[in-house]
């Protein structure tokens, strides 16, 4: 675990954290719920693996971004979210639409999130996805489910998440909405303007950098001079802390601070995710990847699968037995190299559930192409 | 609260016209928040919000930071949640701060979701030229937001019009762009009388300013005035010429255009914005599309240079167009 809070950030949690696990947002997780972690980090990488063999068969259309070696920072951000939370998820984010509030029970169909069947019909272009595949991928949403659809300009979704939390808190409710953004995307002015604007508000948006090391092509310190982003925090006067993006515990505790003092009208803060991007940016770039990034980083960077580094807590905490991690092996293992033998059977059943929903979703009418620009009858 | 108390006999620029409708669905609305800069505080730049922070308190006036992307972007997601917004632009030049979030976001939002999400969203600020603003406090840049499909926009050239339509655009479950005529906001000459009560002017209808049966003048916000008195010059000349004023660019009243045409067979369409791909442009082609078969001349339009707005008076005339030059243009159409 990397703990390193900023100045501020450790100043303004002096008051109620001490070290040491025993005060760790963690330690209220029961250890049905340890594993209910690791099945979601199966679920998360199984749809990433899924998705990665389909694309190569040329069944999908547009880009495919891997979340491939990431997806401690989703699973560990979204587990302590409650169902009434916002989520603005972006283009390496695609398990978060069905992760969200995944806790309520994966079939629960109240559950306040796209079903497994929505988002692969989104994935499949079809007339199934909330947005009856309008745009692609990640630019999806639902409002009824508190996610917010993004669009292709980086950190664009946080004024709006910031105006969702404005507006809820003027309805009197105690939502926290999280933002998901790239280390690149720090870069954008409007990441600026609208964290001075939730900073000046106090409002609880808790903005996550997936810190993977390289925007597109971009080394991260061609993004900013900085070695830690989160110090960027100290700048706005709001708190930044550091986890280790590999860790989805570490994940879970320094988001779940930053949630609770969001919650607890104290305002936004920034944490960062430090992780590594298995791939390419999309599926288009996995070969120059290759390439731009020195062999030695890459094979450094994914060192750490984050099923593996959650299997070895739990094998240590004693929720898990040696044989029963070494029961699915998907860790350590490209996409090409897995087989549905890797992931647990509730996993493959889950998604293929989605896969088959989305195959027979029509395709959207053509004439779609021509409606909703406008709310009509206004 | 619902509307503020009718004066009669009394009359009322353009600018109170617009802060009237703006009190006023503040009161009925309750959904309603108001956020721009320097709105609460001071009352707005030229005094558009003044009174409504003290009327409706802090949390639903909303003094911005200097952050026009941030304001639009947290006006979609209050929109998101339920609300309506009204964001104030200072100047409508500065809108392109926040250009993304409005053509890529706000005005996308609709039909990206299928129909899902509508955001009430009003954007309204202080443009357009002929007052020594310069190039940063003169423009008129609603063709950028006409050519992005989901956005409304408007520009009223009468207090009466700018109350109805501006509350028909605090109303609308769709983003609107509100071109409000800072020259216009204290001008004297076109003060009236305002509607009693809680009347709206609806989008999409253009209105017929002076009847003519010569030629037809089309335009809208400024250059409405500049259409009447060259239509009192030709008058003397005996030409009568039919003025329309749009009201609305999107939607486009197509109607009340091609009704005149067919009285009148010829046109001219006069806007102060730049000439390469501005609206009037866009006019002119729909002209040919609705009602070439009515024309006996062609179909003009008459713009502000494709320069931006100097300085200096005699760079700003020289570039604008002038009452001379709607004369000259209608006594040529007439003749053709």
């Amino acid at each position: 675990m990397t703990l390193t809070p900023t100045a501020s950030s450790a100043k303004s949690k002096a008051a109620d954290a001490a070290p040491g696990e025993q005060r760790l947002p963690r330690t209220l997780l029961t250890p049905e719920d340890h594993l209910e972690i690791l099945k979601q980090l199966y679920l998360a990488r199984y749809f990433d693996v899924r998705l990665i063999k389909e694309k190569k068969r040329g069944r999908l259309r547009g880009t495919l971004y891997s979340s491939h070696n990431q997806e401690a920072v989703l699973v560990g951000s979204l587990f302590g979210l409650k169902s009434t939370d916002w989520i603005s998820p972006i283009h390496r984010d695609m398990p978060a639409f069905f992760m969200k509030d995944l806790r309520s029970g994966w079939d629960n169909p109240d559950r306040r999130a796209m079903s497994i069947e929505e988002v692969c019909a989104q994935v499949w272009c079809k007339s199934g996805s909330p947005g009856r595949a309008r745009d692609n991928w990640s630019h999806i949403g639902k409002k009824s489910a508190g996610i917010i659809h993004s669009t292709s300009m980086l950190a664009g979704t946080i004024p709006v998440a910031a105006g969702v939390a404005y507006a809820d808190r003027l309805d009197g409710g105690d939502a926290v909405i999280l933002t998901y953004n790239g280390e690149g995307s720090t870069a954008q002015g409007v990441f600026h303007e609208a964290i001075n604007f939730a900073a000046v508000h106090k409002l609880p948006v808790v903005t996550i950098i997936e810190n993977n090391h390289w925007a597109y092509g971009t080394p991260t310190h061609l993004e900013y001079p900085l070695q830690d982003f989160a110090r960027r925090a100290d700048g706005y006067g709001i708190p930044g802390s550091i986890a280790d993006g590999q860790d989805v515990f570490d994940v879970y505790d320094k988001v779940m601070e930053a949630v609770d003092y969001a919650r607890s009208g104290k305002g936004p803060s920034i944490v960062e995710c430090k992780t590594f991007r298995a791939y390419g940016h999309g599926d288009h770039d996995d070969d120059r990847a290759a390439k731009y990034r020195p062999v030695e980083e890459v094979e450094r960077g994914r060192n750490r699968d984050p099923i593996a580094v959650c299997k070895s807590y739990l094998v240590e905490k004693g929720y898990l037995t040696n044989a029963e991690a070494e029961k699915y092996k998907a860790e350590n293992k490209s996409a090409g190299e897995t087989t549905d033998e890797d992931f647990p059977p509730e996993v493959v059943a889950y998604l293929k559930r989605g896969v088959d929903f989305a195959l027979k979703s029509p395709d959207p009418s053509p004439e779609e192409g021509g409606m909703w620009v406008f709310r009509e009858g206004a | 609260m619902a509307t503020v108390a009718h004066e009669v006999g009394i009359k009322k620029n353009y600018l109170t016209a617009i802060k009237e409708a703006i009190y006023e669905e503040m009161g009925l609305n309750p959904g309603l928040i108001s956020i721009g800069e320097d709105i609460g505080i001071l009352g707005g730049a030229f005094g558009v919000t003044e009174g409504l922070q003290a009327q409706y308190g802090t949390q639903r006036v909303i003094d911005a930071p200097i952050s026009e992307a941030a304001i639009v972007g947290t006006a979609v997601g209050m929109a998101l949640q339920g609300k309506a917004v009204m964001a104030e632009m200072q100047f409508i030049d500065f809108i392109s701060c926040g250009f993304d979030q409005i053509v890529n976001n706000m005005a996308t939002y609709h039909y990206r979701t299928a129909g899902e999400v509508a955001l009430n969203v009003t954007l309204r600020g202080p443009a357009g030229a002929y007052g020594g603003g310069a190039l940063y406090h003169s423009q008129m840049n609603e063709a950028w937001f006409a050519h992005s499909p989901g956005i409304k926009v408007v520009c009223p050239s009468t207090p009466s019009d700018a109350k109805g339509l501006m509350k028909t655009a605090l109303r609308d479950p769709n983003p609107v762009l509100f071109y409000e005529i800072k020259e216009l906001y204290r001008l004297r000459d076109i003060e009236e009388e305002l509607p009693e009560g809680d009347v709206t002017v609806p989008f999409g209808q253009a209105s017929v300013r002076r009847a003519g049966k010569d030629i037809t003048l089309v335009s809208y916000g400024q250059t409405v005035y500049h259409c009447l008195k060259a239509a009192d010059i030709l008058a003397e000349q005996g030409l009568e010429a039919e003025i329309i004023d749009l009201r609305t660019l999107v939607p486009l009243d197509e109607e009340s255009i091609k009704s005149s045409i067919s009285k009148t067979n010829r046109v001219l369409v006069v806007n102060e914005a730049p000439k390469t791909c501005g609206f009037a442009g866009e006019l002119v082609a729909r002209i040919n599309e609705i009602a070439f078969e009515h024309l006996d001349a062609p179909a003009l339009r008459l713009t502000r240079m494709d320069t931006p707005v100097p300085w200096a008076k005699p760079l700003e005339l020289f570039v604008l167009p002038s009452v001379n030059q709607i004369v000259e243009l209608a006594q040529r159409l007439i003749r053709y």
